[in-house]
């Protein structure tokens, strides 16, 4: 491998490792908040691939355009879905049976009415970007993939805003580090849970609309990228938002170079075996294995 | 000896040992009346899937631990039982090196991921399932994708499929009965009730989990080496797919997860409607179980079991307020 090609790697998994962070983040917001492991993530991310794609194909809307468009109606639809369910997603202290059996169930639900409307076949959004390239001599930046990750970082950094310098965000943080002290200070806990789940399926759709842009879909679009979520979440520790940015670059990173050495029929494979690698490894997360080291340099 | 304090006496035991034995009886009787090959086919289908509801339920009832990739242990099962009888060994010795096989495996999906609590189990299983099946339609071995076809010589006969299937069914709830009344299943509800206390009490929740976890996959491992048998023909699709899993973990939540005879009941409706349903709605039921799933989650997370419960109560509040004291 000559240093161009591992060059052109790395930028790849780079790029990925913004949208993978874009993808997992609203995993995290709603198992940090109310412990609950989101497996309709899978039928959210889903469903934004289709939400895009229809916009472009019957209105004409540019893909970007439809992304950004995404992000209100998927938090719309959250906080519905939130408010359907009802006592089904408490905010509770660990994950119960219930809200997984739960999640599980609306997965299957929105997977299979995607079949129902859209069918069996893979679907994908082409623009005059898709194809397109920036050259730096022997570099080459696929197009799409820069501005889909510059679209992500946009996401990202006006969700850092949110969550630091405005009462919302404030609330979604002390409610991750401790519900009771939250009720003790007046955090009404039981609407921002309602809205953070919003939060956390408008991140779905909007990165299901993002990840359309680069790959085919189809109904099934979600269950690679909910396994991939997981992992980042487990890398990055389940609740902490940095952890999120460290477990997308190192599964990105994993995953773009692991092509070097397995073949790509055992792609999917890969996510999982990192899965376990993390859980025997560090199982805290990237950032509590930061923390560890810090505090035996300490002492 | 028995932890739980309970009815004792000669009619409560006879009372509570009767019914399950009737059933045993009938279903035993069932194939001396005649039925017709799709009869039969249903019976031996609906024995398959209770067996492995009620591994399920082991582990994802008695002990708390939510699979979704028991799909793992049922396609292990069916290929070591195709790849067994291919060489030539008695499908009876397949179906224990088919449960052993399924319930190693087991063991490698637990130790890294029941170190932890939390979700981190459910979710793996997610991967696990997907992983060994692309594994799988990767190895030339058994045919990739394309299948496994399984050549027995031999008359095809119907009635001995589905009696190993029912003794395995029989076995399955047999085993389940002991192990909820025993001390073993009592530690089981107690790391399912509070972990932490269940370690304080004695109770070694890892080792625990892993053993719930060998039981159930032992028995769904078998239930698709038997299944394998009576198909003849196997692909990683359809006993690695993740409708499978789907279907597995849907009998004992229909039934009534963490209860003896939920399981057994969820997987009999399963088994009776589920062929019917995939013919006539092939992307629809997978909607169904879904709607299904949320619906008794919502309202009855006993399932048809807390349901019949609930009727009772039902009733006995209207005997009590109707009776009045003259």
């Amino acid at each position: 491998m000559t240093a161009t090609d591992f060059l052109n790697l790395l930028i790849a998994a780079l790029l990925l490792a913004g949208t993978y962070a874009a993808m997992a983040v609203g995993m995290t917001v709603i198992y940090g908040v109310m412990k609950i492991v989101n497996l309709a993530h899978a039928g959210f991310l889903m469903l934004g691939a289709y939400y895009v794609y229809e916009l472009h194909e019957r209105l004409g809307i540019f893909p970007l355009l439809g992304v950004l468009l995404a992000f209100p109606a998927f938090f719309a639809a959250g906080v519905l879905v939130h408010w359907v369910l009802g006592r089904g997603v408490p905010v509770s202290d660990t994950p119960t049976l219930a809200s997984l059996l739960l999640m599980f169930g609306l997965w299957l639900v929105l997977q299979n009415v995607g079949y129902l409307i859209w069918g069996t076949d893979d679907r994908s959004i082409l623009t005059p970007m898709t194809f397109a390239t920036i050259r730096f001599g022997e570099i080459t930046i696929p197009k799409i993939g820069l501005v889909v990750f510059l679209s992500a970082i946009v996401s990202l950094a006006a969700l850092e805003f949110v969550l630091h310098k405005t009462w919302f965000g404030r609330s979604i943080r002390a409610l991750i580090q401790n519900r009771y002290s939250c009720r003790i200070v007046g955090i009404p806990v039981e609407r921002t849970a309602r809205l953070t789940f919003g939060l956390g399926v408008a991140f779905a759709g909007t990165a299901g609309g993002l990840l359309a842009l680069l790959y085919p879909f189809s109904p099934d679009f979600g269950r690679p990228f909910l396994l991939r979520s997981f992992v980042i979440i487990v890398l990055g520790g389940l609740e902490s938002f940095s952890g999120v940015f460290a477990g997308a670059l190192i599964l990105a990173l994993v995953e773009t170079f692991g092509i070097l050495f397995v073949p790509s029929s055992y792609q999917p494979a890969i996510s999982f075996s990192l899965l376990v690698l993390a859980l025997i490894v560090l199982p805290d997360g990237v950032a509590g294995f930061v923390a560890k080291m810090r505090s035996r340099g300490a002492a | 000896m028995n932890p739980r304090a309970e009815p004792v006496g000669l009619a409560a035991r006879v009372l509570r040992t009767a019914p399950p034995l009737l059933l045993l009886a009938v279903m035993a009787a069932l194939p001396l009346f005649q039925l017709g090959p799709n009869s039969l086919k249903l019976l031996f289908l609906t024995c398959v899937w209770i067996a492995a509801s009620v591994g399920w339920n082991i582990l994802g009832g008695f002990a708390g631990q939510v699979s979704f990739g028991f799909a793992v242990f049922f396609g292990l099962g069916a290929y070591t039982t195709a790849v067994g009888i291919n060489q030539g060994i008695s499908p009876y010795l397949t179906y224990p090196l088919a449960a052993a096989i399924a319930a190693l495996a087991s063991l490698l999906i637990g130790l890294p991921t029941f170190r932890l609590r939390g979700p981190y189990f459910a979710i793996a299983t997610i991967g696990v399932s997907e992983a060994v099946r692309v594994v799988m339609t990767n190895i030339d071995f058994t045919g990739g994708s394309s299948g496994y076809r399984i050549t027995e010589h031999g008359p095809f006969r119907q009635a001995e499929h589905y009696y190993t299937a029912l003794a395995l069914a029989a076995l399955a709830v047999g085993i389940s009965i002991l192990v909820r009344h025993s001390r073993f299943g009592l530690g089981l509800r107690a790391i399912r009730d509070d972990q932490d206390a269940a370690a304080d009490s004695g109770v070694n929740p890892y080792a625990f989990k892993l053993a719930a976890h060998a039981i159930a996959a032992a028995f769904t491992g078998a239930a698709g080496g038997v299944l394998a048998r009576y198909a003849a023909f196997i692909d990683p699709e359809g006993v690695f797919g993740f409708q499978r899993s789907v279907g597995i973990l849907l009998m004992p939540v229909i039934g009534g997860v963490n209860t003896i005879w939920g399981p057994v009941i969820g997987g009999g409706v399963y088994g009776l409607i589920e062929e019917e349903l995939v013919a006539k709605f092939p992307q629809f039921h997978l909607l169904l179980y879904g709607v299904l799933v949320m619906l008794i989650i919502l309202f009855e997370p006993g399932g048809v079991v807390g349901l019949f419960a609930r009727a009772r109560r039902f009733v006995l509040r209207r005997r009590v307020a109707s009776w009045q004291p003259s």
